[in-house]
């Protein structure tokens, strides 16, 4: 399968502190996740892969380019960054249409292009408004219009979805989903699994600027589930609690929380786990107060399968 | 929407479809928006105010002061030396700084304009710029001092063109200068202050050789060469008040021609001009700008 975004061996340095180790990675074309908690280096990846940085160490391709210093390549690709930043004077439709003047498109076209992306992002209605009025959800549809007015090949969309309101969201996310299946090559950065996952199937995953895993996001979820969950359990009688979980084979630890608040409970089967906590109180009188597990954010996972 | 979504990426990009030039003039103007929409053209309008108010107050109270004496302290001194570096420094200072700082330089970098001809044009535009707003300026400041006063209008019309184009090019000096400057220090308005206060004030000022590495230097030749300072005396005989303002020896024809000719000081302030933006433009891609995430990834 040919690479669309080629990563040879790339190091970013910021100084002493490393932005991206020693990747090598091919993203083949189609929609790819690149998944990664906060500071995993996905935006360095982008700005490296849109040629806005310069890799301290390998080379960086982009549609079989190197991409540093490569003007030209950027007809072919487009960026959403994560930065929330805009001319803020500008109306939104000003905005796009200066992109596409900007990317080279004369003027008849780049009106009919502009045209077109802004319904395509759900901003007609309020195409004619300044920038800085807009809200969130407005912004990042307007941000991805411009990624997307000259029509590239590859689009690098980073944290495209933060901070959208559910509609914005579920349109951002159809939006995505139908470049890919026009074609278009399209590398999603999120911190978030389940966006991503709704997104492709295909997914790569960073932690502190190294590869952590690539490929189908099934083989990654079965290395997830490996990992064992911790969910905090609070209730007043902590102690008595902690020796009836321990008799449950799936749990692989209990410890008792400072100030006997509460339980950390270790298991490997979450979802039984979670079934069986109401008998507890049912049958046996144990009262829980809340439940809530630990490992929501993908950090504790990509400690754990960077411990593998 | 649907509809809408399934026409993107409908057409395929084409090289033959990109315009280099319509993407550099459309960032020109972006720029020139830019500094329309910004707060430095207000202050730089009334710092260039100064003189033509200061004309008028000095005619209210001292009808005797003949105009071209005004004319000479106003728009050949306070002007050049105070306004003009500090109108280019806001301006040129800010070519690349203003973008990175707004973070708004991502939607440059990702066109089709090799970074030299990011800065280039942005550079020409803050020429641009500086240079109306002192065209526009140094006209109002003639008015001042030149309205209902006993002249030849024609003659005022041809000073004030040879003036005003001389303070042009020295504008666009001033800005490849501070705009090479920007490139290389954060600390660009200090620094810039200081260049402006110790190169273009002191070093100019003084009569030996280190004024040759002065832009105000050369705009002073300039004027010199193409333009006359000399008023009459109350008491009789004329009194070149440039030569000794600017401490310029032109007392034999060999002292004269220790200072460089007219064309040599205009082609000098050029060159000067284009070896800044040329180097400007080789820092630009050589350099990356950092745009710092919400996230700091």
């Amino acid at each position: 399968m040919t690479a669309v975004v080629s990563f040879q061996g790339v190091s970013k340095w910021y100084g002493n502190v490393i932005g991206i180790n020693k990747l090598t990675l091919a993203v083949p074309a189609g929609v790819t996740g690149l998944l990664g908690p906060n500071g995993a280096g996905k935006s360095t990846l982008l700005q490296l892969a849109t040629g806005q940085l310069r890799p301290s160490q390998g080379l960086v391709k982009v549609l079989g380019e190197a991409v540093w210093n490569n003007a030209a390549l950027n007809c072919r690709i487009g960026l959403c960054p994560e930065q929330d930043a805009f001319y803020e004077w500008m109306t939104g439709w000003d905005f796009v249409l200066t992109c596409a003047r900007l990317s080279g498109l004369p003027r008849k076209e780049a009106r009919e292009a502009t045209a077109r992306t802004v319904a395509a992002v759900g901003m007609i209605q309020h195409k004619d408004r300044a920038i800085r009025g807009y809200s969130k959800g407005m912004r990042q549809r307007i941000k991805l219009a411009q990624a997307l007015v000259h029509e590239p090949d590859v689009l690098f969309l980073d944290e495209p979805l933060t901070g959208t309101d559910p509609v914005a969201r579920r349109d951002l996310m159809d939006i995505i989903q139908r470049l890919g299946s026009e074609g278009k090559s399209v590398l999603v950065s999120s911190h978030v699994l389940h966006e991503v996952q709704s997104l492709t199937p295909n997914i790569v995953l960073l932690s502190r600027g190294r590869l952590v895993a690539e490929g189908n996001v099934r083989q990654i979820r079965e290395l997830i589930d490996e990992h064992p969950h911790q969910i905090v359990l609070h209730a007043e009688e902590c102690r008595k609690l902690a020796a009836r979980l321990l008799t449950w084979d799936d749990v692989e630890g209990v410890r008792v929380l400072e100030g006997e608040q509460g339980l950390m409970v270790e298991t490997r089967k979450p979802d039984a786990f979670y079934g069986r906590l109401p008998a507890l109180y049912l049958e046996e009188g144990l009262t829980i107060s809340a439940v809530y597990s630990d490992d929501d954010n993908l950090e504790a996972v990509f400690k754990y399968l960077v411990r593998k | 929407m649907v509809d809408a979504i399934a026409t993107v990426g409908a057409k395929v990009q084409t090289a033959s479809r990109v315009s280099w030039v319509s993407a550099s003039w459309t960032l020109f103007t972006l720029t020139l928006r830019q500094h329309l929409h910004g707060q430095r053209w207000l202050v730089v309008g009334l710092l260039f105010l100064l003189p033509a108010g200061i004309a008028l107050l000095v005619r209210a109270t001292a009808p005797n002061v003949p105009p071209l004496a005004l004319e000479f302290l106003l728009v050949m001194m306070f002007v050049p030396q105070a306004l003009l570096p500090l109108a280019a420094l806001l301006y040129a200072s800010g070519i690349i700084q203003d973008e990175q700082e707004e973070q708004t330089i991502t939607y440059l970098l990702l066109r089709p304009i090799p970074k030299w001809a990011i800065y280039g044009v942005k550079l020409l535009a803050a020429m641009t710029t500086t240079a109306v707003l002192v065209v526009a300026f140094v006209a109002l400041t003639y008015l001042a001092i030149y309205a209902n006063a006993d002249v030849s209008y024609g003659e005022v019309a041809i000073r004030y063109c040879q003036a005003a184009s001389i303070q042009a090019l020295a504008v666009a000096t001033y800005c490849s200068v501070f705009g090479l400057m920007s490139l290389l220090t954060k600390r660009i308005l200090v620094i810039g202050i200081l260049y402006t206060a110790i190169v273009e004030g002191l070093f100019a000022n003084l009569p030996f050789g280190i004024r040759l590495l002065t832009v105000i230097y050369y705009t002073r030749l300039i004027a010199y060469r193409s333009m006359s300072f000399e008023v009459t005396r109350r008491r009789g005989g004329t009194e070149d008040l440039a030569a000794v303002a600017w401490q310029l020896d032109w007392t034999s024809a060999a002292k004269q021609a220790e200072h460089p000719q007219l064309s040599t000081s205009i082609f000098l302030l050029v060159v000067a001009s284009m070896v800044c933006a040329v180097l400007g433009g080789w820092l630009c891609m050589q350099r990356e700008f950092h745009v710092k995430t919400p996230e700091n990834n």
